[in-house]
Order: C-alpha cells, then sequence, then structure tokens
C-alpha cells in the first residue's frame, strides 16, 4: 500500500517548483495549493487509522457494549444498563482486588522506580566488564515472565530453597508456605515481578543519563557541589522527561500485571492475591460472565487512564 | 517494485472502507450468528481437550483407526485444556461450528442442550442398550433426548500404599470411626495421615471432600440439588459437612493448600504421607513399578442410612446442532460407542480409566476391577464439583474451601461469603 501511494507521488514530487505552479492549470486531479495535504500525507494518517479503529477502537467500544449487558456466552446478551458498575461497589473480590492492586502499584512502582535508577547510576559508568552487568540485569525482560513463574513457584515451594536459604541461616522461624499462606502471597509474587521490572526500567533511565551534557556535571563541580547536590539538582531535573516515561510505563505495566500472578496463584488463596486483572480474567473467562468481566476491565481502562492523564496534565504544566 | 497504475487514492480509501465497514457490520461481538457457507459432506471436525501428550497420541490413532474403516474422514483439532473451557460456548453459538467436541457428561452438556446448542444424539443410542442406565440418564437433557456419548469414566478413592499400611499393620476402613483410628496410628507413627495437594492451581482437589461428606452425609439428590442452587451453603446440612470435616483436618498435611495434586501424590509414593484422596487420573504420573504398591478404599461410610453414592466422573462426546454433516457426525459416534473404539482408547491412554461399553475390556489390573466394582455397586453417581455445577460455583468452592482449611474457626462467615458469590454464579449460569 505504502509503495504504491509513494510512487505515485514521486513524480509530481521530482517536479521543478516552477513547473508545479504551471501545472496548476493542466487539471483539478493533480493540483493541490499549499493549503491542502499531499496524498500521501493523507494517507499516512488515514491508513493506520483505518486499522486502529477496525482492531482496537471498534472492539473497544464492542467491550464497553458488552459491558452494559448480562451475557453469559451463550445466551442471547441481555440489557442491564449500568447494573454491572453497581455491582461492583457491593463486591468484596472487587474491593480486595483494588487494594492489591494499589499495593502492588505502590510497591513494584516505586520499588521498580527506585531500583532502576539506582542500578543506572551505579553502571552508568563505563568501566570495564559493565555491559556484562547491564546485561545480567536486563535479561529477565528477555523471558517470558508465565515461564520464569515456574521456576520462583519452586523456590516458593514449603520445602524450596527460600526457606531452606531460612532455616540454614538459623531463620526457620521466619518459614512460610509464602504463596499458600494469605498475608503472604501477594508480597511474595511482587519480588518476580520486580526482578524483571528493575532491569527494563534501569535501560530507560541509562538512556536518560547519557543524555545529560558532561558540562553541567563539569559546572556543578566547578561551583564545589557535593555528589548528593549533583544528583539532586542535576541529575533529577534532568531526568523529568524520562520520569514521564517511566511512570507511564510502570503504571501501565502493574495494572496490567497478570502473568506473574495467574502462572503463581491465580489471584488466590481465597482471593488475598487477586488482581483487578486476575479478577477481570477470571470473570470473563474462567466464569464466562463477560458483562461483569468487560465492566472490570472498563475500570481498569479508566484507572489507568486516569492516572497517566492527570500526571502528564501536571507534568506539562510544569515544564511551561 | 511493482505497482498497479490504475491504483488511485480514491480507490485505496473506498477500498479500505469498505473493508472496514464489512467488519464492522460482520464483527459485533455478541452476535451468536452472523451467517457462513456450509461445507457439506466436508471431513467431520472433531475438537478436543485431551492435550497431554499420552492423551493426544491416543485421540490421533483412534481418529485414524476411524477413517481406515469408514467412508467419512474426521480432523481431530486439540486444543489446551485451559484454553478450551473459556472457548466453548463460542465454538458452539458460532455460525459454522466444530463439529464433535470432547466434554464432561451431565449438568454442563444439559446446560448446553437448553440452548438449543447440541445434536439429538437418540438414534446412536438406539445401539448402545447394553450400557448402564445411569449412563444413559446422565447423557440426556432435561427435555428426554439423549445428547452425549460417553467413551469413559473414572472413579475417585482414598489411595495409600500396601507396604505402608502392612507395615503398621492396618487394614482398609469401612467406617468413620474406623478411618479416624487410621488417621490416628498413623499420626503416631510419625507421618502424615492424609495428603491433599490443593495448591496453586489445583485448589479443586479440596471439594472432592466437600462432595464426599455431602453425599456420605446428605446423599447424592441433596447433593446435586445443593450444587444447582435449590439449597444454600448456609444450610445446617452443609454446616455438618464441615463439623465432620473438621474431626480429621488435624490429621490433614499443613503443607496440604501449598502443594499441587501431582506433589501430593508423589509424597504418597514416597511414604510422606499415608492416604490420599484422589481420582485415578494421578496414576498417570506415577512410575510403573511404584503402581503395584498403591491400592484404594471406598470413601468412609459416615451415616449408614444413607445410601452409598461414588463419584464417577464420565467424558464422552457431543455434537453441533448445527452441524452441516450430521450423518458423518453420528456414524463417527456409534463408532466411538463400540467395544473396539474403547479398548484401542484404553489401550493407547493410561489405562486406568473403564471404558463405557461394558462388552469393552477394562484394564485386567486389580485396580481397576476393583474401582469397576465399586461404582456397579454404588446407589447412585456423581460427576465432580464442576461438573454436577459449573466451573464459575468451582471457583466459588475453591474459594470457601481453602479458606475453611487454613482457617476452620471463621465457618460461619466463609458459608456466607460462599453463599453470596455462589448466587452470582447461578444467576450468571
Amino acid at each position: 500500500m505504502t509503495v504504491a501511494s509513494t510512487n505515485s507521488v514521486t513524480p509530481t514530487n521530482a517536479r521543478p517548483v516552477a513547473s508545479r505552479a504551471t501545472g496548476r492549470g493542466r487539471g483539478p486531479k493533480r493540483s493541490w495549493g499549499p493549503g491542502r495535504p499531499s496524498p500521501l500525507v493523507l494517507a499516512f494518517v488515514l491508513v493506520p487509522l483505518l486499522v486502529e479503529s477496525v482492531s482496537v477502537f471498534w472492539p473497544a467500544v464492542q467491550g464497553f457494549y458488552i459491558s452494559l449487558t448480562n451475557w453469559n456466552g451463550v445466551n442471547p446478551p441481555s440489557f442491564a444498563g449500568f447494573g454491572n458498575y453497581s455491582k461492583m461497589f457491593g463486591d468484596p473480590v472487587f474491593r480486595k482486588a483494588l487494594e492489591d492492586t494499589a499495593i502492588w502499584l505502590v510497591l513494584f512502582g516505586g520499588l521498580s522506580a527506585a531500583g532502576g535508577l539506582g542500578c543506572a547510576l551505579f553502571l552508568q559508568r563505563e568501566r570495564r566488564g559493565i555491559a556484562v552487568y547491564r546485561a545480567a540485569l536486563f535479561l529477565p525482560v528477555v523471558f517470558s515472565l508465565t515461564a520464569t513463574a515456574l521456576m520462583w513457584q519452586t523456590l516458593y515451594q514449603p520445602n524450596g530453597m527460600v526457606n531452606g536459604l531460612l532455616s540454614s541461616i538459623g531463620l526457620g522461624g521466619w518459614q512460610h508456605a509464602w504463596l499458600a499462606d494469605s498475608s503472604t502471597a501477594l508480597y511474595a509474587q511482587i519480588v518476580p515481578a520486580l526482578w524483571r521490572e528493575i532491569g527494563y526500567v534501569m535501560v530507560l533511565y541509562l538512556a536518560g543519563l547519557k543524555g545529560i551534557d558532561p558540562a553541567l556535571y563539569e559546572a556543578a563541580k566547578v561551583d564545589g557541589a557535593s555528589a548528593w547536590q549533583q544528583f539532586r539538582n542535576v541529575t533529577l531535573p534532568q531526568l523529568r522527561s524520562v520520569n514521564a516515561v517511566v511512570l507511564s510505563v510502570i503504571i501501565i505495566d502493574s495494572l496490567r500485571s497478570f502473568d506473574v500472578v495467574w502462572a503463581l496463584t491465580q489471584g488466590g488463596p481465597y482471593n488475598s492475591s487477586q488482581l483487578l486483572s486476575t479478577y477481570m480474567y477470571q470473570t470473563a473467562f474462567v466464569n464466562t460472565d463477560f458483562g461483569y468481566g468487560c465492566a472490570l476491565a472498563v475500570a481498569i481502562f479508566v484507572l489507568a487512564f486516569g492516572v497517566i492523564v492527570s500526571y502528564l496534565v501536571r507534568a506539562f504544566k510544569e515544564s511551561d | 517494485m511493482s505497482y498497479s497504475p490504475t491504483f488511485s487514492r480514491r480507490g485505496l480509501l473506498a477500498g479500505a472502507g469498505a473493508l472496514g465497514a464489512g467488519l464492522a457490520l460482520g464483527g459485533c461481538a455478541t452476535a451468536t450468528s452472523t451467517g457462513g457457507s456450509a461445507q457439506q459432506g466436508g471431513a467431520v471436525t472433531l475438537q478436543s481437550d485431551l492435550s497431554s501428550p499420552l492423551a493426544e497420541k491416543a485421540m490421533q490413532s483412534l481418529v485414524a483407526a476411524y477413517g481406515k474403516q469408514s467412508k467419512y474422514t474426521v480432523k481431530l483439532n486439540t486444543v489446551a485444556a485451559t484454553t478450551y473451557q473459556p472457548l466453548l460456548p463460542t465454538y458452539l453459538t458460532s455460525a459454522n461450528p466444530p463439529d464433535v467436541y470432547t466434554w464432561y457428561a451431565g449438568s454442563d452438556a444439559d446446560h448446553y442442550s437448553s440452548r438449543g446448542l447440541l445434536l439429538d444424539v437418540s438414534s446412536v443410542w438406539k445401539t448402545m442398550s447394553n450400557y448402564q442406565p445411569a449412563l444413559k440418564t446422565l447423557s440426556t437433557d432435561a427435555a428426554g433426548k439423549q445428547i452425549f456419548v460417553p467413551t469413559d469414566y473414572y472413579w475417585w478413592g482414598v489411595f495409600y500404599r500396601k507396604s505402608q499400611f502392612a507395615k503398621w499393620g492396618l487394614s482398609e476402613p469401612k467406617t468413620w470411626s474406623d478411618f479416624l483410628n487410621v488417621c490416628a496410628t498413623i499420626k503416631a507413627k510419625g507421618v502424615t495421615p492424609i495428603g491433599l495437594g490443593a495448591g496453586t492451581g489445583t485448589a479443586w482437589v479440596a471439594s472432592a471432600w466437600f462432595d464426599y461428606f455431602d453425599i456420605r452425609l446428605n446423599g447424592a439428590e441433596y447433593h446435586r440439588d445443593l450444587l444447582q442452587g435449590k439449597h444454600s451453603f448456609t444450610d445446617s446440612k452443609v454446616v455438618d459437612v464441615f463439623n465432620t470435616w473438621k474431626q480429621v483436618l488435624p490429621y490433614f498435611d499443613p503443607n496440604g493448600t501449598a502443594v499441587s495434586w501431582q506433589e501430593a501424590s508423589n509424597q504418597l509414593i514416597q511414604g510422606q504421607c499415608g492416604m490420599l484422596l484422589t481420582g485415578t487420573f494421578f496414576a498417570d504420573a506415577v512410575p510403573k513399578g511404584s503402581l503395584d504398591d498403591l491400592d484404594f478404599f471406598k470413601f468412609p461410610v459416615i451415616d449408614a442410612s444413607v445410601p452409598d453414592a461414588e463419584e464417577a466422573p464420565t467424558d464422552g462426546l457431543f455434537a453441533s446442532s448445527k452441524t452441516h454433516n450430521s450423518a458423518a457426525v453420528l456414524d463417527f459416534m456409534t463408532w466411538m460407542a463400540t467395544p473396539e473404539a474403547q479398548n484401542l482408547w484404553t489401550q493407547t491412554s493410561s489405562g486406568t480409566v473403564i471404558p463405557a461399553n461394558p462388552q469393552a475390556t477394562s484394564p485386567s489390573t486389580a485396580l481397576v476391577q476393583k474401582g469397576k466394582a465399586m461404582l456397579a455397586a454404588a446407589s447412585d453417581l456423581t460427576q465432580f464439583f464442576n461438573r454436577d455445577s459449573t466451573d464459575a460455583l468451582q471457583n466459588t468452592a475453591n474459594t470457601a474451601l481453602i479458606d475453611f482449611i487454613q482457617n476452620p474457626g471463621k465457618l460461619d462467615s466463609i458459608l456466607s461469603t460462599w453463599q453470596s458469590q455462589a448466587q452470582q454464579a447461578w444467576k450468571t449460569a
């Protein structure tokens, strides 16, 4: 498609400017003034828009429509208005999932941002063999978390490595059935999620750090700034644009955190590690309650969108 | 770099627009019928959730054997078991659905049949007069027509190792008090009496205990009605179930809710636990040599006045009512009900299932013969928690039962939460 449009336009572009002006009289088909976009530009806008509407917007509208119905996939859907949304307020599992998602957002988000920035600062200077360390930290991003979750599951077994390690250092009393205990299941699953996310955030921050003009540090040094002052007054302000990216990535990743939890506990035991994403999946695809499942998906979307937009608005205001 | 010189912008946009509009009109996600092309006379598609390597291979050889002796052909389409269940309604309600499906008998099949989605297979049942009446009842929908062809079933029992029981001087308990004595003896020997295996992903095995307590105390009829929403989980009869369960809870593996059933069956084989209530499917993973030392006993009788019912989950086939190929579908299902087909199945698969056709040869092992005799003597057969209800209700049970096993003191609040969650599930079904 792109090839065809490009070629159909090339002769026009190749024409010298003068002949373009004279060409105006040759017919309305080939003429466009400075105010009218070229067909190439139109194609670049319209074709992706069409693809996007068919593959993203239309399903999204459908999803919203389903959320207004009661539908189990077999019976014809019956219109329920906002019944599925009002159901959320009285649903204890939804409340639990919301709480857990908030805990997840704060712990997973905060620790991966802090950890990622820490690792980036630590590994930013070019030293011999530094690439090995960077690669090692980035490596978990490459693996599928569903597959590595199986490894974590083995570590967390009642007679697994975590408990073995605890008893060998004399902390046998701290042993738990980590994933089966309702008080530890959620936190035990944040660890593998962090293990993966920190490497990713580190790479984002490394790129940001590389973009800071070294002259700023030199100037700061000349002014007698300590390492902390350099970090506080040069590095952090310079990373502002990267922060916006990192924050969006972290919020999106925590709200869609699903793979670890579904692979390790499926939200159990008794909903103690239920996240909005796992609850949505369970409702729609295990319980085949598609209406309520779609309503939960809409709620997740509104939350993610709301948090990110409000942050971006604030960030842009600050930069103005 | 070839392109059509007649390719104009207007044409491109018009084409893309038409494509988009076409997709938009046909893509309504909740549409149950979108029209489609008939594929009369083509191969019958068999949608199968038997995705374990052993079972898939057995299915392939069955389909090949059918193709050799029939003018029709069957195309096997294996889907991972976890994906199959949520997709099943989509398959059945689509305009051009696959023809035949592997699935469970009972409540679930009836659920689809009441929406007119299943093919009437009464004509196949005319060739199946030798089948147990219980299996025919199980394959009959609420309207009285047969919609299911059972191929095999298996049983649940309390499995133990013969050598261990001999070492401890124990014999198979028949009554509840015998069973409690056995538990106490094993515990005194320093071994966990009862393994569970209701950990990550396999929490559902805990409902076997619930099922058995309920059918032993309240009977199979009450149990089925309870799962259909005709009784409440806060009923005093359900409270009795949990109070009886509390008597054996101290003998359960304290890590029972942390390990999977696969690990629990390993614990049994390695002698780390004395007994395990499980279905025969666990034997697939057991090394061949260890199988000889395994035996089982019937879940102990608690109230002698309640007729014995047993869990006998039945697998088989049903077909879509929208098939364009019903002659071939019925022919294939008739063949699957024959002793030859079922012999082939039991030979090539794990060998712990009982063929549904009484004329087929069951695996000759003592274990299978004993299981078959137990089921034949039962006054009633139940399927399993999710098969007698829905997967949505199974989820509510997983939550409630694991909570109970970890916090038996919270029983009242657990049961009222269970009831309110179950009401949601019944309303959606």
